[in-house]
């Protein structure tokens, strides 16, 4: 299948008055269409940062980013972040209403998306008026009515609590294959990323390079939740884990 | 409010709101005691002599004065003049800030430029200036406005700018993903976000309207309560300042609640 984002030698510095940090160093990894990506490192090894780069928000002090697509990428956070003075449809077409793309054709697509997802009912309602699980499932929606090639999810349950966690972690990833969506996601929880991924990317601690790829060779066709309870799941932990845990001690 | 659902309650529940009603008449009652007690007591010493109403005046005698004022005409003149003042003052001071304070917002130059001359307006007593605006602006209406806008402008400003940026920077992330330009930023996401703490601070601003205004009246006026309670003070007419007081409270109050009732419109609004 042919690359949809490159990064070719990729490095970004941090500017400040007193210092400059350079978050990270050469980077250098390719992501396939229809891929499911996760990055874990450790915390504050830039996770955060490559998905800025990708989305086009931070500029690469060096090296080349490729991307072979023409719609932008859609960011899906920790928070859902959606606005409360908004109902729910208006929070779905903020995109559409910043880009002047409110359309028949678009408004369709989106009300297309929301019986498809179970959210047709809460349209007119509020974000304080729906669960947390419901509200991030929102926000997945609100963030493909843009259709975005390319979806960043920067830690995007990690505000929820365990069992909301496993529950909204099924949804989306259903959500996102069977839009066929690339995602790329960002998390320091290493069973979420083994249960969502198709191929798994380890940075080392600031300034942040590639340690390791591990292609997770699961059942494609498993939610995350069952992958859970796989055999192999484990063990994939374990190799991952210790290619973490070694950077710890190596720095300490 | 209640009056339909009460049928389904159960007798527990009944008896809480039975306990809630009693706890709010309670300090209904109470209120409304106090208030008669002062009001009484304040009479009755003044009628008995326990204190010299020429230096404390006497609730009877305040509304001797007000019927007085009234029926001259006088009354109106002077309420109206006062609440022009304050109305005119709020409402110029208030938009002005707004304006002020999304310029700020807007450029982080302008903001950095601008620093250092508000901190030290907003340090200095604005009264200071009264001679400067006396000699400026005439001893009118104009005059008061002026003084009433000073005081309550970098106020305005610094806390609508502060409201402005404190908007999460997540949010503002996710508009920029989804290509918001600054205007759609403000429109959509920045003012919105900052609307309860702009209708807090316009509290506030109510409040410091009386405040810049009664003192303009003191610096220089012809007309107003500010100008009764002046002139009051200086021919020794306790009623009169006194009087004048009352009614000045009352308008205050007024005043407030009506931005209450607007608080509570947005606030139903946002949710």
């Amino acid at each position: 299948m042919e690359n949809i984002l490159k990064f070719d030698n990729v490095s970004l510095i941090y500017h400040s008055l007193n210092s400059e940090t350079l978050a990270i160093k050469s980077l250098n990894f390719e992501i396939k269409k229809g891929e499911f990506v996760a990055i874990v490192g450790p915390s504050g090894c830039g996770k955060t940062t490559i998905l800025s780069l990708i989305s086009g928000i931070l500029k690469p002090s060096s090296g080349k980013i490729t991307i072979n697509s023409d719609n932008k990428c859609g960011y899906m956070f920790q928070k859902d972040h959606l606005f409360n003075w908004r109902t729910i449809f208006k929070n779905i077409t903020l995109g559409l209403e910043l880009q002047k793309k409110r359309t028949d054709e678009n408004i369709a697509y989106i009300k297309d998306l929301s019986n498809k997802y179970g959210i047709a009912d809460f349209l007119n309602r509020y974000p304080n008026q729906l669960s947390g699980g419901m509200k991030q499932r929102v926000a997945l929606i609100r963030t493909l009515a843009l259709k975005p090639d390319i979806l960043l999810l920067d830690e995007p349950f990690s505000a929820l609590d365990f069992q909301t966690r496993l529950d909204v972690c099924d949804d989306v990833w259903k959500i996102i294959k069977s839009e066929q969506k690339t995602a790329i996601l960002v998390t320091h929880d290493i069973h979420e990323a083994i249960s969502m991924a198709d191929r798994i990317i380890i940075l080392s601690k600031r300034p942040a390079v590639v340690k390791k790829i591990v292609e997770i060779d699961l059942d494609k066709n498993l939610t995350p939740f069952q992958r859970r309870e796989q055999e192999n799941f484990l063990k994939y932990f374990d190799i991952i884990w210790k290619e973490l845990a070694y950077d710890e001690e190596k720095h300490s | 409010m209640t009056k339909k659902n009460t049928v389904n309650y159960s007798t527990q529940h009944k008896e809480y709101l039975r306990k809630v009603k009693n706890k709010k008449w309670l300090i209904s009652s109470l209120q409304i005691g106090l208030l008669i007690a002062i009001i009484g007591f304040w009479e009755l010493f003044a009628q008995i002599g326990v204190i010299d109403s020429f230096f404390m005046s006497s609730p009877s005698r305040m509304i001797n004065t007000i019927i007085e004022l009234a029926s001259s005409g006088e009354l109106f003149t002077h309420i109206w003049t006062t609440l022009y003042e304050a109305i005119l003052g709020f409402v110029i001071a208030t938009a002005l800030g707004l304006i002020i304070a999304i310029a700020l917002w807007w450029s982080e130059t302008l903001r950095r430029v601008l620093d250092p001359y508000i901190v030290v307006l907003n340090a200095l007593p604005k009264i200071a200036l009264g001679p400067l605006i006396i000699i400026w602006f005439g001893s009118g209406t104009k005059a008061i406005v002026v003084m009433a806008i000073l005081i309550l402008i970098i106020v305005t400003i610094l806390s609508m700018l502060s409201a402005f940026m404190s908007c999460d920077k997540d949010k503002i992330l996710l508009m920029q993903s989804m290509g918001a330009n600054k205007w759609q930023l403000f429109t959509k996401l920045v003012f919105p976000n900052a609307l309860g703490e702009l209708v807090s601070i316009l509290k506030i601003n109510v409040g410091l309207t009386w405040v810049g205004t009664i003192m303009g009246e003191y610096l220089v006026s012809k007309a107003g309560l500010g100008y009764l309670i002046v002139y009051g003070g200086t021919v020794f007419n306790l009623d009169l300042v006194m009087a004048s007081t009352l009614i000045l409270c009352i308008l205050a109050t007024a005043m407030y609640f009506g931005v209450v009732a607007l608080e509570k419109y947005v606030r139903k609004n946002e949710t």
